[in-house]
């Protein structure tokens, strides 16, 4: 038990050290950040960050209204990182 | 000539661009499909006995989109492996999606549930960092999968940061008898296609990331429902399940990559029901009962250096640690722990090369009240798409 309880509060001094660096790391509220910003900060939540080029303008548009409702992601972010892929694609 | 000629050329071009057009033009629905697959080597050993060494896998799983409108999207998913022989088809989900406003889409179907998120977000095998599942999670394990039925969610921006939230109504949990499987007398099966009791589990899951760039994320998740066959002996036993999950990713400069550290615990509780078992030479079945909790949970840490140069960049190196506890005095009693490392390299976003090896030591399980441990080493390729 006390091997368990070690862990847990190295996990738990661990986990408010990175959140804090995030912390200060953050800058502005999504509704201020590009496309460009949102790709790289939500795609890499579940997985690595997508090319663009890996699929055409129609294909985003599916693919963001897929991931808008499987990763919970919020009108303004999806449709500003779909805007995004069809830019740059 | 040179007329002719010239206005020979434009006419195919504007003919040229007029079928090329007319061929690309994006139609108002879209249908995709995407989805993955894997396939690999695996070595396993139990205790000292003779190694297993096969080539597994060639799973694929095509993923169904049909975009009907910025609205409506139908998704589906199925998934083929060879297991035991023969060509297994899983339906993983089906299930319609109507996003009703900015923040409530609704959603009804066979879905897979956001119950934490390893099995509605990370279990594919490209995304999942290693070849194997943690423990608590698939065959055995104690969290619910998928469920059909009808379901709300969205996502706000709240302040700097965000939350995310869903609601559900599924047939629920059915609780597995003697009658139905002596040795799992007690489990909860998901996969309740026709409701065994009227009675709907209600589910749900928040999701909280407090900061602005979404490099932490905070869940906690509930399902309960009645679990026994309605008329039954077992009409009133209740399963209540809950969990809490954690997610932190971000690229960091000061280590020049990528930390992703993911982390759930589940908990199960069933309410106290007596059970069967005969023993040898019995005729008649003595009944036996236990409590009914189970709690199964994982973390897990990967790196990338992805801010390095070359081939280095494309390397990731993950450990896991998970531990399953199932009801003293089941069946089914097991206290197992899991450790697993790997190293994967990274062919492209979607396509990664994964070496892992895993240590699992347990105490009881199915009809084996004696421990083992069980190694093994795993090279696995997994691609999305």
């Amino acid at each position: 038990m006390s091997k368990v309880r070690i862990i847990s509060t190295l996990t738990a001094v661990f986990l408010f050290l990175v959140t804090l660096y995030s912390c200060e790391a953050q800058k502005a509220a999504a509704s201020q950040k590009t496309g460009a910003q949102l790709w790289g900060e939500n795609c890499i939540r579940c997985h690595n960050i997508p090319s663009p080029g890996d699929y055409n303008d129609v294909d985003w548009e599916t693919i963001g209204l897929h991931m808008r409702i499987r990763a919970n992601l919020t009108e303004d972010e999806i449709d500003k990182i779909v805007e995004f892929m069809k830019t740059v694609n | 000539m040179k007329i002719i000629t010239t206005g020979g050329l434009l006419l195919a071009l504007f003919l040229g661009q007029e079928l090329f057009g007319q061929a690309f033009k994006p139609s108002k629905t879209q249908f995709m499909i995407r989805g993955y697959g894997h396939s690999g080597l695996n070595y396993e050993q139990i205790d000292d006995n003779d190694a297993d060494l096969s080539f597994v896998g060639a799973t694929f799983a095509p993923i169904f989109l049909f975009k009907h409108s910025d609205r409506l999207l139908f998704e589906a998913e199925l998934e083929f492996e060879l297991e035991d022989g023969e060509v297994k088809v899983g339906f993983e989900y089906a299930d319609f999606n109507y996003v009703l406003n900015k923040y409530i889409t609704v959603r009804a179907g066979k879905f897979l549930l956001p119950f934490g998120t390893f099995v509605e977000r990370l279990h594919p095998a490209w995304i999942n960092r290693l070849s194997t599942l943690p423990l608590g999670f698939g065959h055995d394990g104690i969290a619910p999968g998928s469920g059909i039925g009808v379901e709300l969610r969205g996502a706000a921006p709240v302040g700097s940061g965000k939350i995310n939230y869903s609601l559900y109504m599924v047939n629920g949990p059915v609780l597995v008898t003697s009658a139905m499987d002596p040795e799992e007398a007690g489990m909860l099966r998901f996969e309740n296609f026709e409701d065994n009791n009227g009675n709907k589990a209600v589910g749900g899951r928040l999701g909280i990331l407090p900061l602005s760039n979404s490099s932490v994320e905070l869940g906690v998740s509930f399902y309960n429902g009645i679990a026994g066959d309605a008329g039954g002996e077992y009409e009133n036993v209740a399963a209540r399940l809950y969990a809490f999950d954690f997610s932190y990713v971000k690229q960091i400069s000061a280590i020049k990559g990528i930390l992703d550290i993911k982390a759930q615990y589940t908990k199960s509780n069933v309410a106290n029901a007596n059970y069967y078992e005969l023993s040898p030479g019995d005729t008649i079945p003595t009944s036996y009962t236990f409590t009914n909790s189970s709690n199964a949970y994982f973390g897990q840490l990967s790196y990338r250096p992805s801010m390095a140069s070359g081939f280095i960049k494309n390397i990731e190196v993950v450990g896991r640690y998970s531990s399953l506890s199932t009801p003293e005095g089941a069946e089914w009693e097991q206290e197992a722990s899991q450790v697993a490392f790997g190293v994967n390299y990274w062919l492209s976003w979607r396509s990664v090369l994964k070496f892992s090896y895993q240590v699992t030591e347990s105490v009881g399980g199915h009809g084996n009240a004696g421990s083992s441990r069980r190694t093994g080493m795993y090279a696995h390729w997994a691609l999305g798409f």
